[in-house]
């Protein structure tokens, strides 16, 4: 596992070296002030004081809005560029012909991307969709040094400096930044710019540890042991009906939610041009579950809520074998009721 | 109060294009007229789409937005005067949703004669043409609509 | 003692008065949430738990868009024969908040007097994440209002920070017209005045003076952020009416799922549009939005319009008829095409 370093003041050189490889989205300012992950043009500024994006990489591969066939006169065709933003949010069904190089994820987004893998490509089926961006995707996940009140990675076996799903993880230090290969594609990575990087001395090793260390222990643990167990126990408690009074069914949650992945497929016509669409949905939605006979097996928020809770705590557990939260905190910071879904796990109990 | 911006191009037209206007005509009075308007030979240009619609009170404002959307250079509503209602008052009650609408729009920076509102009754086929003839007039000299089109 | 703390014991004696004297089966409040910045609605059923309720600064949610779901009407008649009677509610209302209720019942999704209405008087609501953004790099660990109404706050290493109110309030606090309940059956606080209208009206005449390309060009850059998870159609209490939002019907379907600018920017038009006559200018919107879009820009036009051409504001009169549900003979037709 190589380890290298290079000095802050060095990165844009880095990046730049990345930037003939492929196309380099970094950490940078948008109009509003806030960081989000965007491609970068050469010049324009890194930013690396943040503590998040507003939107999880997952954008990157799962677009909101991708399109996957179209056809005119009954043909199929392929298809032509998207009119629009064009940004991660939107993708047609092309496969994209240059690496993208995600610099900047954090270890919980880094980590979610594993439970996306586990949907897309995991079973007998593969979403060539979802296939074709994975593998030109390089992720360079950026540790955290400053965790917020709503993060809790710690509690569902991640950390500030977690090494899953990161094709190199980026440690920042006093003056460099360490590099650390994880998989085959993150030493492709530092082979490439070895000319720019130094080899990690032990007391950066060191140091970065250290930094690790003191990011993860402020981060609150949450009593998420054996959350399956005690969710399958808890399915008939009064408690969902009472926490989910308030919910509003706004979708935020899962649209920010690294991990969430589940969607729509529409077909949109016009005259004898017909566009197949993919768009994110949301199980809290209640149009989610409606039957066309006008029946709906959750048909209230708290069947909603508890959905959502039971299916990433608890049936992913018992069908993929994972936890499908990362502890990122999207959702608790974002929701506009500050419901918590920390609070469903202290108040169940053991 | 509704300004016009007539002679400010807005994006530049194709040679050949023709405006696509889609009108709501609503079926007792304009449609009436229009009808009128035809059977007495009065020429108007013939870039008008009719939509009929019982009543201008039935015309839904996502309607009009759909389509200039599907590439509608412009919209026309036209419905009776007010008074003259087959339905008694659906264009009293239509008139305040047109006027918030086109306040609405203009205020998004879509152009006003791009959607535009009129009473013609159904004896007024003079009338009809040359609303026709300003409208069509006005939606060619801003050129194709660029606004909320929708490529598929 | 700041002035929220009096409220609040009040808001708390009054709660369980209501509840004790089963005078309301059930009263909607806030209370404290596990972040920062930040309440969570509470739904209360018994006296003995009234010392949760919160009164603070940080009281943002609208409470009225729980009132549809809590006086949903049975489906069909055989659900009428089993259904409970409606509850009788009980909620703390700020003044933008007793507006939405009191378009609520005009429009006859909730009755008037299966409601208590438990008014305070409002000196604006912290964003949470104007606060934020404010604090810079710090994590704000925990933040209270302080004697002269200021917003004091603890950070990561413990240092301790003010923030000051005005800085950090709401956008659609610094615009609000009626921060003082009109309607209530009990008033707490001391009454507010309403800010000058002018405040909104300066808003709207800048845009308008841009051209109409720049402003075009302002809303598409804005709505490129949207994601379209219809949080600000969620948070609306009175965007609720339909049984099947226009924006979700898929036959047929007049607005397509994803966020091609197009659709984007009809959803957002529609929803002004479907607001007129009935929007509060509470911000429940704005405030719920994740990306930040400032939703209130095409609503604050709308509203203005309403007002100067039918001279109606939503809100006002328990029996006031909604504006496009009515008509005048001599309503204006400047708006008209002429051969």
């Amino acid at each position: 596992m190589t380890e290298k370093r290079i000095p802050h003041t060095d990165l844009d050189r880095l990046l730049d070296r990345l930037r003939g490889l492929g196309a380099v989205h970094a950490p940078t300012r948008d109009e509003s002030g806030d960081v989000i992950l965007a491609e970068v043009s050469p010049g324009k500024p890194v930013v690396l004081d943040y503590k998040n994006f507003p939107l999880s990489p997952k954008v990157f591969l799962l677009p909101q809005t991708q399109t996957l066939l179209r056809f005119t006169n009954g043909k199929p065709h392929e298809p032509a560029p998207v009119a629009g933003n064009g940004g991660p949010s939107q993708g047609d069904g092309r496969p994209p012909n240059r690496q993208a190089f995600l610099f900047g994820v954090r270890p919980c987004d880094a980590r979610a991307l594993l439970a996306l893998d586990e949907v897309f490509l995991g079973g007998d089926q593969r979403d060539p969709y979802y296939e074709r961006l994975r593998a030109k995707t390089v992720v360079i996940v950026l540790a955290c040094t400053r965790p917020m009140s709503s993060c809790f990675c710690t509690s569902v076996g991640g950390g500030p400096s977690d090494e899953a799903g990161a094709d190199v993880l980026a440690i920042g230090l006093e003056a460099d930044l360490l590099l650390r290969a994880i998989t085959p594609k993150g030493e492709d990575l530092l082979s490439s710019a070895a000319d720019l990087l130094g080899d990690a001395t032990p007391p950066a090793i060191e140091e970065a540890q250290e930094r690790a260390r003191k990011a993860a222990d402020q981060i609150a643990p949450v009593e998420l042991d054996r959350s399956a167990e005690r969710l399958r126990n808890a399915y008939d408690s009064p408690l969902w009906g009472i926490l989910s009074q308030k919910c509003l069914g706004c979708g935020t949650c899962s649209f920010l939610c690294p991990t969430c992945h589940c969607f729509d497929i529409t077909d949109e016509v016009r005259g004898d041009v017909v566009r197949r669409v993919r768009t994110w949905d949301c199980c809290a939605y209640p149009l989610f579950t409606l039957h066309a006979s006008g029946h709906n097996p959750r048909p209230t928020p708290k069947e909603r809520w508890r959905q959502r809770l039971m299916h990433k705590f608890r049936y992913a557990v018992e069908n993929l074998g994972r936890l499908f939260c990362v502890g990122c905190g999207r959702c608790i910071r974002n929701c506009p009721v500050s419901l918590d879904l920390r609070a469903v796990f202290r108040e169940l109990g053991a | 109060m509704i300004q016009t911006q007539s002679g400010q191009e807005t994006g530049p037209a194709k040679r050949d294009w023709e405006p696509k206007i889609v009108a709501f005509l609503c079926n007792w009075c304009s449609y009436a007229g229009a009808d009128l308007a035809g059977v007495s030979r009065i020429q108007y240009p013939h870039n008008i789409r009719v939509i009929r619609v019982p009543c201008s009170g039935r015309v839904n404002p996502v309607f009009l937005l759909r389509a200039l959307q599907n590439g509608a250079d412009g919209v026309l509503v036209s419905g009776c005067h007010p008074g003259d209602c087959h339905y008694i008052s659906g264009n009293l009650v239509a008139r305040r949703k047109f006027a918030l609408l086109k306040e609405l729009l203009q205020y998004a920076g879509i152009e006003p004669e791009r959607v535009q509102f009129t009473w013609v009754s159904a004896s007024e086929g003079g009338r009809f043409a040359a609303i026709v003839e300003k409208v069509v007039e006005e939606v060619r000299r801003l050129g194709p609509n660029d606004k909320l089109v929708k490529k598929l | 003692m700041s002035a929220s703390h009096e409220i609040e014991t009040r808001l708390r004696e009054t709660a369980e008065k209501l509840l004790r004297e089963k005078r309301v089966d059930l009263f909607l409040g806030y209370e404290k949430a596990s972040l920062p910045f930040r309440t969570t609605p509470l739904f209360l059923t018994s006296p003995e738990e009234v010392k949760r309720l919160a009164w603070n600064p940080f009281c943002t949610t609208n409470l009225a868009v729980y009132l549809p779901r809590l006086f949903k009407p049975p489906a069909d008649a055989r659900e009428a024969k089993t259904a409970p009677p409606p509850p009788t509610v009980g909620l703390v209302l700020k003044g933008c908040d007793t507006r939405s209720v009191v378009a609520l019942i005009q429009e006859r999704r909730v009755p008037r007097e299966k409601l208590m209405l438990v008014g305070v008087a409002c000196p604006g609501m912290v964003d949470w994440r104007k606060a934020e953004r404010a604090l810079r790099e710090h994590e704000p660990l925990g933040a209270g209002e302080d004697a002269q109404g200021n917003i004091h706050v603890v950070v990561e290493d413990g240092t301790e920070l003010t923030l000051r109110r005005e800085e950090i309030v709401a956008d659609a606090c610094l615009e609000c017209r009626s921060p003082t309940p009109s309607i209530h059956d009990a008033l707490l606080g001391t009454p507010v005045e309403g800010k000058d209208p002018e405040a909104a009206r300066q808003q709207t005449a800048a845009f308008e003076a841009k051209p109409l390309s720049a402003r075009w060009a302002h809303l598409q850059e804005t709505f490129s952020r949207c994601i379209r998870c219809n949080a600000c159609r969620q948070a609306c209490p009175v965007c609720s009416c339909c049984k099947e939002c226009l924006l979700d019907q898929t036959r047929p379907r007049w607005v397509g799922a994803g966020t091609d600018i197009s659709d984007v920017t009809i959803y957002h038009l529609v929803r002004a549009f479907h607001m007129a006559g009935r929007c509060t200018d509470c911000g429940a919107c704005a405030r719920a939005c994740p990306m930040g879009i400032d939703t209130r820009l095409l609503a604050r036009k709308v509203n203005q319009e309403v007002e100067d051409l039918y001279g109606y504001r939503p809100g006002e009169a328990l029996d006031a008829k909604p504006p496009l549900a009515d008509f005048a003979a001599d309503d204006s037709q400047d708006f008209l095409t002429e051969p």
